[in-house]
């Protein structure tokens, strides 16, 4: 039997809003996935940790209150540090335009803003991991 | 998608028709409502249970208090923005802290670093909350502290110390402190709720605040229950209210069992609602809550005085049908929202900004928000009567059946053990989950329609829009002063009042510990050292790797 490819979700950073991630998670578990859901609260430390222990296919973060730059700034070299670069980066939540593009010349993966439909997602998250 | 040329005439040639005649919480709608669908008239507005609003005279005698929420970055950047928006045409001012000192950490904290100052201002020294009330008289502009317990009493402490300072006496204060520690992060979700504070302990100090406020501030709202943010979590207009009720009442229980009398401190109560974007749904649901808590004070909780049974409500314009496409659109979504907000009779209002789908708001969608207002109050005709939906068959019948599912809930809630039993027992946290997943799922479908996102979708879009920035050195800026802060003051006398907190706490765990942080934040012991001896003494630790 194939394994389920894994996915590693958490918010990183204080903020505790919590619903767009909470149902990015379901739509990804219905779709077959393994996710791993971590809650509110981590530090990117812990979230690589985590990705080291879970030995996680992805990971996805998501951010509202605009610390997203921050700390997917720290989370990717912190996966630099571990020899963890394999590991694509997702994020989802408010990001304003040229934050979006910063965020992919930082090596994010991807990026998906309010409204973002289910299927959208699901197919990425799909080309991400075959690739 | 595009939608093919031939959906396109097939659409015409039938005409266009809803997907459904449900409410967003789930009633099904009648073709048409008429007058025997309204058993009884109602009373007047301003007459027990106040369903048409709790004065006679409504908007007539002084209309709502135009309060944007606002602050960010340093206390001085807020205090500019508070002057800005004052001028602008604000009427109150509705101040949010950011997110470490909502969590109780001071900006040179480790976990605090990349948070600081982004969503609400940056406040951790008494120096700061001078810093942000600078020129602002606060027996005369009216304030709403958007922050919750136990760091809503060191808060609150800088507030009285602040208004001293200024010459204003405690007992002339006038605004509301949020104070509520299951609401106010991020609405009820467990893990906001216990994260960073035990949440028995934190509804304990935020009884104490709430005493100490009655005794020396009568003027003062001592709470603030928060059903927008139960609702920004995802769920319907019904369980906003049940929730924000059943957890009302479990702060009046504490308080009546310290011996308080239910007319002292119920008027000095309020509530800070959502309004989504289903109008007529709206507009009944803050009749029916006005109906069920006027009910709920006289015969459950035996109020007296009318003023206790008197609902007020601040509104925030929900977020939730905000979008980041189209963006312009939620100019047209905001405008129908604070019109219901009004027509339900609500006593402040915070029109959320267009721009909410990408950052905070910038000055100019700050503005756009107060006009927005200003039209609807000076130009629209609305308020010249009071309750001017009163008597419309449909609103009327909407405002019985709204009523009668949340006393369902309410009960089922009660039977359960109350709010905080459920909220313990993730029953709460359970219910969200599901209706945010319903929701999203009703979007997806189709079921609920969101103009730009699930119809006349533009792939592609290249979005026009004004960004609010923050000033790229900024949480540099704040580690630095609070670092400084910290070497410069007399840390004797800090230590010492710490050390009397976390004797009282740690010896004297039932009584009000609010003047022993009155005192520690005279004695500039910050924000985060408050919180931190609050946590030691109940041998609380924050996790994290």
């Amino acid at each position: 039997m194939k394994k389920n490819k894994r996915i590693l979700i958490g918010k990183i950073g204080l903020d505790g809003h919590d619903n767009g991630i909470r149902i990015v998670s379901k739509w990804l578990a219905d779709a077959g996935f393994e996710v791993i859901y971590l809650g509110l609260y981590n530090t990117p430390e812990g979230m690589v940790k985590a990705v080291l222990q879970e030995n996680a296919d992805l990971i996805g973060c998501s951010f509202l209150g605009g610390e997203h730059l921050f700390y997917c700034r720290k989370l990717l070299r912190l996966l630099r540090q571990n020899s963890l670069e394999d590991k694509k980066l997702i994020v989802g939540g408010v990001v304003p335009p040229d934050d979006v593009k910063a965020l992919k010349d930082m090596g994010v993966s991807a990026i998906f803003t309010p409204g973002t439909m289910r299927d959208t997602i699901i197919r990425k998250v799909n080309e991400l991991i075959a690739a | 998608m595009k939608i093919s040329d031939k959906v396109q005439y097939d659409r015409y040639l039938k005409g266009e028709k809803l997907p459904h005649f449900r409410t967003l919480s789930g009633i099904e709608m009648k073709e048409f409502y008429q007058r025997d669908d309204k058993q009884n008239d109602e009373p007047p507005p301003g007459v027990h249970p106040f369903t048409r609003g709790i004065y006679k005279d409504m908007y007539r005698g002084r209309l709502w208090t135009r309060r944007q929420q606002s602050g960010f970055g340093s206390p001085l950047e807020s205090n500019r923005l508070i002057h800005f928006l004052l001028n602008k045409g604000m009427t109150g001012l509705n101040i949010d802290f950011d997110i470490p000192t909502k969590l109780g950490l001071d900006p040179d904290h480790p976990l605090a670093e990349g948070d600081v100052g982004l969503v609400g201002t940056s406040v951790a020294t008494l120096e700061d909350m001078e810093t942000l009330f600078h020129g602002i008289p606060l027996d005369k502009v009216s304030t709403t502290l958007i922050v919750n317990p136990p760091y809503s009493a060191i808060i609150m402490a800088m507030y009285l110390l602040v208004a001293k300072k200024q010459g204003v006496d405690a007992s002339g204060l006038i605004g509301t402190i949020m104070n509520c520690a299951i609401t106010q992060l991020v609405g009820p979700t467990y893990q906001s709720g216990t994260h960073f504070f035990p949440l028995d302990p934190a509804i304990k100090i935020a009884c104490d605040v709430m005493e100490y406020c009655i005794n020396h501030s009568p003027k003062w709202n001592i709470i603030n229950i928060n059903p927008r943010n139960i609702r920004e979590s995802g769920v319907n207009a019904i369980q906003e209210i049940a929730y924000a009720f059943c957890l009302a009442s479990e702060y009046i229980r504490r308080l009546l069992a310290r011996g308080m009398e239910i007319d002292r401190f119920a008027p000095r109560m309020a509530f800070f609602a959502s309004v989504h974007i289903d109008f007529l749904e709206e507009i009944a649901k803050l009749r029916a809550m006005r109906r069920i808590w006027a009910r709920l004070m006289k015969d459950t909780f035996g109020a007296k005085d009318p003023r206790s049974c008197m609902c007020r409500i601040a509104v925030q314009t929900s977020s939730l049908p905000m979008t980041a496409q189209q963006p312009l659109n939620n100019i047209v979504r905001a405008a129908i929202q604070t019109l219901a907000a009004i027509l339900g009779g609500s006593q402040s209002v915070h029109t959320t900004s267009y721009d909410e789908g990408y950052a905070l708001p910038t000055e100019e969608a700050q503005v756009l928000a107060i006009r927005t207002q200003q039209v609807i109050a000076y130009e629209a005709g609305v308020c010249r009567t009071a309750d001017p939906f009163g008597g419309s068959y449909v609103i009327e019948k909407l405002t019985d059946e709204i009523e009668e599912c949340v006393l369902n809930l309410m009960e089922v809630i009660e039977k359960k053990g109350g709010f905080l039993e459920c909220f313990k027992s993730q029953w709460i946290e359970n219910q969200i989950n599901e209706a945010r997943y319903e929701y999203a799922h009703q979007l997806e479908t189709g079921e609920q329609i969101q103009v730009g996102v699930n119809m006349e979708r533009e792939e592609d879009e290249e979005v026009k829009i004004n960004i609010f920035r923050q000033a790229s050195d900024m949480q540099e800026k704040r580690i630095h002063y609070i670092r400084e802060y910290k070497e410069s003051r007399n840390k004797g006398q800090a230590k010492q009042t710490l050390e009397n907190l976390y004797h009282q706490v740690k010896h004297h765990p039932n009584s009000n510990f609010f003047q022993a942080i009155l005192e520690a934040v005279g004695q500039q012991a910050t924000l985060g050292e408050i919180s931190d001896t609050l946590r030691e003494a109940y041998d609380f630790k924050v996790h994290y790797i």
